[in-house]
Formats: structure tokens, C-alpha cells, sequence
């Protein structure tokens, strides 16, 4: 378990004042010691190439109007713990499965729901998402933004930057995004909110890496001091210092960032798996960068480094040979969010005594849309305009179910009455609803979008 | 030639002929500027200075440190020796703000502490292997002078000068700094720490000047434009 603290983070950045982008435009505030605006964290997650719900969240078990459901025939299920056969004998002769109903939920899941289930009181589950769309960029952006893209482009902030914005200009990191569709866009955003956009974790530790044989870190930091102070000498004579301003933080902020052992391990993949066995990490075969993912954000919520932490799971895009892979992907993606549920239970809140990280993490959990209740014949399923998603907060009501598919054809159907009438629940209603649970007004964030307020606790 | 570009040259000239001044047109007078105005074109500072991108400075990089491919600066950047000096460039795309198509992630459109620390560790790299280079092949790509043991402030400027001209473009003794005196002390406080360092690769002169080439490749005036 790593255990490097908050004081020591915040003393690795002090002298540094900060990361602020050397175009004049602050990435990172100016270090301060004062706490957080806020104590909750953010974790938003996306699952990359649009998921079968058909096999987890919103299950088809039945051969019913378009419907093609997993059987024993077109599904590799001896890897799938919870699939137990069904009675009913299919028209291809083989069996689907059994679904799954937690006790006192009203939830309906399928086998590859995996161990979330052992979580279904603490979650809200919608279905019948109207993502209206099948194209990828713009299913995800649609999912994180609210907005579809225009000419090509997003037209609003994705939901992790929207949070970072509101409660994590003050982190050091208010938002870290690992290959998540994250956008900062707008001017009522803060520039500190820009999220540090990367491939994977260990991109990190490798860009902090130092060799010995030539150099000491002493040098380097005489070397660092020099140009700080020719960075403030310059901005002092600059029409505009602020670029060299910023460069002067930067330098310092490096020099502290590298001479912090503690936190180039939060940024190190082997460490990262070291210090979590629980998730399992080195038998996983399709989730792993994600799991690696899961685990730097339980280190970087537990040492207050970051304010939001946004991911992808990826591999849902099956369009052939859907049931080799899609219901163990699901599988291995439900019960890493499983076990990192177990582990905010588990871990106490950095700044607030006696309270445990689940108390103050808030999960989103979307897709770009879903897949085709028909097999094609290449024995997978396409892009499909329906969706689900997932939310895990203690401001959210648990166990709770809300939107719902046509059962005969796995389209969004109405959701209930909003302010233009009967329709589907769509993606800018689950931003807005989220935002709205912190006491964010969604009209500063999201153009459209109705607060559901069903599913608040 | 073909016909149709003749005939276009041609029309070209014709058309030029034609909206040239008559010599009996009279010749108009500009109006003249409104009371308080000075000059007729602003030239206030409209932005400051720019982050040049990514792909300019590792061209630069390449440039500097005698003409290489990526590829072939990637090998003698990393080398065999163990030294982990460098990775690979794909490494850092990412964190260098281009974009990385294995992830698909959009290029980086602004720049932050971890990009300062990407750079720094290719500039490192690229400075050490430029010096191992220069004290064993001429011509020399960086270090283009010698590098006595004992030097004074007097013999360290010239010498500061050519680095100073080949990263910075133009001489030191123009640089609106202090930056001569600030790079030697830099220089004598490194050799002096350098030669308490034992199993290095570099003398402590040596260990100096590559000190220096650190602090010119990352200097703001090398990043900005």
C-alpha cells in the first residue's frame, strides 16, 4: 500500500507554485496549502466502443421480435461465472441463461454482470438511453458532453471537466484523464480544470525518469534554478509575462515533482499493480490497462492528488465474433468495479477524519451506445442507437432502475414526462441529474438536459 | 509549353496592362488622420509569446545533434549501455502533445509541467550523448571547443558564446540578462559538485558544460517564440 501524504504532496509542489501552462494559460493553479473547495472526488469512466447490455445491464435471454439472444451456441460462456443455462430451449437449438435478480432490487441483470451484483444496493442503473446515434466519436461524445459533435468537433466540456471546473481548481491535479474523451471548452471554464490528457499511467513514469550515470538530481536542479530565475528575469522586461511566468513555476514545479519519490509511484504501473493484488491485475486478459487505471485512482484519491480521474475500458467494439469476447470483457469489467468499490470502502478519506473514500466518490459509468439486438453474420452485433449507464454516489439512490427498451426490438422507450413531454431518457439528462447532485446549476455546463430527480438520494 | 498556358500568360499581362494608371489620371491624396491619431496601423503587443509545437522542437533536436532521423536519434539517444537515458519516442507523444494513434489521442493543445519534464529528459539525454560524441569525433556537433579542466570567466566566455549561438541564435552578449555570469557560476558550481560524484561518465568539466547544454536547450527563449 503506498502511503505517501498529502503534506508531502503539497510540499513537493510548493516551491514550484504550481503547474501553469507555458502559454500563459494555467494548467494547475499556483500550489496552494489550503485545502480543497471541496472533498468529494470524481471518477468517470467510459465503456469504449459501445457494450452488449444485452448480456449485463438491460439482458435478453428470449427470442422475441428483433431479438437474438446469447445462447450455448453462438457464446463462449465457460469463462462466465454467473451463466447458468435456461430452460427454454432456443430455436437453434441451444439454451440462454438464466438472468439475475438481486434480492430487494428491481434489477433484471445478465451473467456478465459479474460481481457488481455483490454492489446492486448502492447502484442506479438507467436504461433506454437515447444516445441517437451509431458512430463512434459521436457516441462518445454525446455520452460525456450532452452535445453530438458538430462539423466534426465537441461543442461542450466532457463531465469530468465539468466537474474538475467546479470542485477541483484548487487540487493539484484537478483532473486526470486516461485516454477518456475529455474536453475543456467554453469561457466560463477555468483553465486550470484542462485535463492532463494521456495514454496510459506508466506514460507518466517514464517522462519522470532519470538516469544517474551522468547527471545528479542536484545538478539538474541548479540547472532548473538558473532558469527559473531567466525566467523571471525576462517577464520582467516581457510586454506579456505571463508565458514566462509560467515557465518560471513550471521549472520549480519539476524540480519538486522529481525529487518526490512518493509520487512517481503513484504514476508507476508496476507499482501500482504491486500495491493492489486485490484487482487482480496480471491474470486479467482484456481489462488490465484499466485495472491499472482503477488502481491509480484509488492511489491518487487516497493521497488527495487528483479531484477527478476519468478512464476507458475498452474492447466492447465486437462486430464480428461478439461471444468470443464481449460477455468476458463485460465480466472483467464489472468485477473490477466491483473490487474497486470494495477498496473505497475500504480506504479513509485523506482529509476527512473517520469517513471512508466511498463516502465521497461518485461513479459515472457510460458507453457510446449499445449493439444490435440482431446477430449478423458474422456472428457479432453492430452499433445500435440505445444505451446504458451506470452511477455509483451516495448522492444517488441505490437500487434504482430507471428508463427501459422496447422489449421487442431494444429501443429506447419513454422514460416519463419531462418538460417536453413523454420520451426517453438521453444522455443530457444523466449529465445534468449528476452535476445537479453537487448543487451545480447544469444550465452553467450542459445547453439541454433535465434534472431526473428520481434518481436523487 | 502547351497552348493553354500561353494563352493564360497572355491574358495575364493583358489584364495587368489594363488596370495600370492612365499617366492623365490625377493623382489622389490620401485623406488625412483624425485629430489624436498618430499613426494609422496599431503596433501594440496583440499576443504574447507562442509555444512553438511539439514537432518543431524535436526537429530541432534532430538538427542540432547532427542532422538525425528520428530513429537514428532514438538509438543513439538510448543506446546499449544501460544508462536509460532515453526510451523510445513513443514513449512520450503523448506527453510531448501529439497526438498518439495507438490510444487515439488528440494532440495536446496546451502544455503542462509533465510536457516540461519530457523535454527535459530528452534534452538530457541528447546533451550527454553530444558531449560522449564531441570529445571523441570531430567535427564536433555541440561542444565545438576544448574543455580544459581549469577554466576562468575569461576563457568560459567565448566557449558559452558558441553553445549560446547554436541553441539561442544570436550571442550571448546580447542576451538581456545577466546570462554570461549566471552560466558560469552555473558551470564552476557543477564541476565543483561533480567532483565529489564517483562512478560518473563525465569529468567534472565535462559534467559543467553538459550543465550548460541542459540549461540552453530548455531555456524559455529555446521554447518560445
Amino acid at each position: 500500500m503506498m502511503t505517501s501524504s498529502r503534506r508531502s504532496f503539497l510540499k513537493a509542489f510548493l516551491a514550484g507554485a504550481g503547474f501553469s501552462t507555458m502559454a500563459g494559460a494555467p494548467l494547475f493553479r499556483a500550489v496552494a496549502a489550503e485545502p480543497a473547495k471541496s472533498d468529494e472526488f470524481f471518477l468517470l469512466i467510459h465503456a469504449l466502443g459501445g457494450w452488449d447490455v444485452t448480456l449485463s445491464l438491460d439482458p435478453r435471454w428470449e427470442e422475441k421480435g428483433l431479438i437474438d439472444p446469447a445462447s450455448t451456441l453462438n457464446t463462449t460462456f465457460g469463462t462466465i461465472r454467473k451463466w447458468q443455462n435456461d430452460a427454454a430451449k432456443l430455436s437453434d437449438g441451444g439454451y440462454s441463461f438464466q438472468v439475475i435478480r438481486p434480492n430487494g432490487t428491481p434489477f433484471t441483470f445478465g451473467p456478465a454482470i459479474g460481481n457488481l451484483t455483490d454492489h446492486a444496493s448502492r447502484i442506479c442503473v438507467v436504461n433506454g438511453l437515447a444516445t441517437n446515434t451509431v458512430s463512434h466519436p459521436d457516441g462518445q461524445t454525446f455520452a460525456v458532453t450532452g452535445r453530438h459533435l458538430n462539423g466534426g468537433r465537441p461543442n461542450q466540456s466532457s463531465i469530468d471537466v465539468c466537474c474538475a471546473n467546479e470542485f477541483g481548481t484548487e487540487q493539484l491535479l484537478p483532473v486526470v484523464s486516461v485516454q477518456y474523451p475529455s474536453y475543456l471548452l467554453g469561457a466560463q471554464m477555468d483553465a486550470r480544470a484542462r485535463p492532463l490528457r494521456i495514454a496510459t499511467i506508466g506514460t507518466m513514469a517514464q517522462s519522470l525518469a532519470r538516469a544517474t550515470l551522468y547527471d545528479t538530481q542536484a545538478e539538474r536542479n541548479a540547472v532548473n534554478a538558473v532558469l527559473t530565475e531567466e525566467a523571471n528575469d525576462l517577464a520582467a522586461i516581457s510586454n506579456d509575462p505571463s508565458a514566462l511566468q509560467g515557465f518560471g513555476s513550471q521549472y520549480g514545479a519539476l524540480q519538486n515533482l522529481l525529487t518526490n519519490t512518493n509520487l512517481q509511484n503513484v504514476f508507476s504501473e508496476s507499482a501500482l499493480v504491486a500495491a493492489h493484488p486485490e484487482l487482480n491485475i496480471s491474470t486479467l486478459r482484456y481489462q488490465r490497462a484499466a485495472a491499472v487505471n482503477a488502481a491509480f485512482a484509488l492511489e491518487a484519491f487516497r493521497n488527495n492528488l487528483a479531484r477527478c480521474v476519468s478512464f476507458i475500458f475498452n474492447g466492447f467494439d465486437t462486430h464480428a465474433g461478439n461471444y468470443t469476447n464481449q460477455a468476458a470483457t463485460q465480466q472483467e469489467t464489472f468485477d473490477t468495479l466491483a473490487v474497486l468499490l470494495a477498496q473505497l470502502d475500504q480506504i479513509p478519506h485523506p482529509t476527512r477524519t473517520g469517513h471512508k473514500l466511498s463516502e465521497h466518490t461518485h461513479i459515472l459509468v457510460t458507453s457510446d451506445f449499445c449493439r444490435t439486438p440482431q446477430i449478423n453474420l458474422q456472428r457479432g452485433r453492430d452499433h445500435y442507437p440505445n444505451g446504458s449507464a451506470l452511477i455509483i454516489s451516495p448522492k444517488f439512490k441505490g437500487k434504482t432502475l430507471y428508463g427501459k427498451t422496447d422489449p421487442l426490438q431494444l429501443l429506447p422507450a419513454n422514460a416519463g414526462t419531462f418538460l417536453d413531454g413523454p420520451r426517453p431518457v438521453a444522455p443530457p439528462d444523466l449529465l445534468a441529474t449528476f452535476v445537479s447532485a453537487f448543487g451545480v446549476d447544469p444550465q452553467k455546463y450542459f445547453r439541454e438536459g433535465e434534472v431526473i430527480k428520481e434518481l436523487l438520494a | 509549353m502547351n497552348l493553354s498556358r500561353v494563352l493564360l500568360g497572355i491574358s495575364i499581362v493583358a489584364l495587368l496592362a489594363g488596370c495600370s494608371k492612365s499617366a492623365s489620371e490625377p493623382e489622389s491624396q490620401p485623406a488625412p488622420l483624425p485629430p489624436g491619431h498618430g499613426v494609422a496601423q496599431d503596433t501594440t503587443p496583440k499576443e504574447g509569446p507562442r509555444l512553438i509545437t511539439a514537432e518543431s522542437y524535436i526537429r530541432t533536436y534532430l538538427t542540432l545533434f547532427g542532422g538525425l532521423s528520428p530513429m537514428q536519434a532514438q538509438l543513439e539517444a538510448r543506446g546499449s549501455d544501460g544508462s536509460k537515458l532515453f526510451d523510445t519516442w513513443r514513449d512520450y507523444l503523448g506527453t510531448m502533445g501529439m497526438p498518439d494513434y495507438r490510444y487515439d489521442t488528440p494532440r495536446v493543445s496546451q502544455t503542462n509541467t509533465l510536457m516540461v519534464a519530457t523535454f527535459e529528459r530528452a534534452g538530457v539525454a541528447l546533451c550527454d550523448r553530444a558531449l560522449e560524441h564531441d570529445r571523441a569525433v570531430k567535427p564536433r556537433l555541440i561542444y565545438d571547443f576544448d574543455m580544459p579542466a581549469k577554466l576562468d570567466a575569461a576563457a568560459f566566455a567565448p566557449r558559452f558564446d558558441v553553445v549560446h549561438r547554436t541553441f539561442l541564435n544570436y550571442p550571448a552578449q546580447l542576451a538581456p540578462t545577466d546570462r554570461t555570469n549566471r552560466f558560469w557560476k552555473l558551470y564552476q558550481d557543477t564541476a565543483a559538485a561533480h567532483a565529489k560524484v564517483t562512478g560518473s561518465r563525465f569529468s567534472p568539466a565535462e559534467a559543467g558544460w553538459a550543465a550548460v547544454c541542459y540549461g540552453l536547450i530548455r531555456h524559455p527563449e529555446f521554447h518560445l517564440y
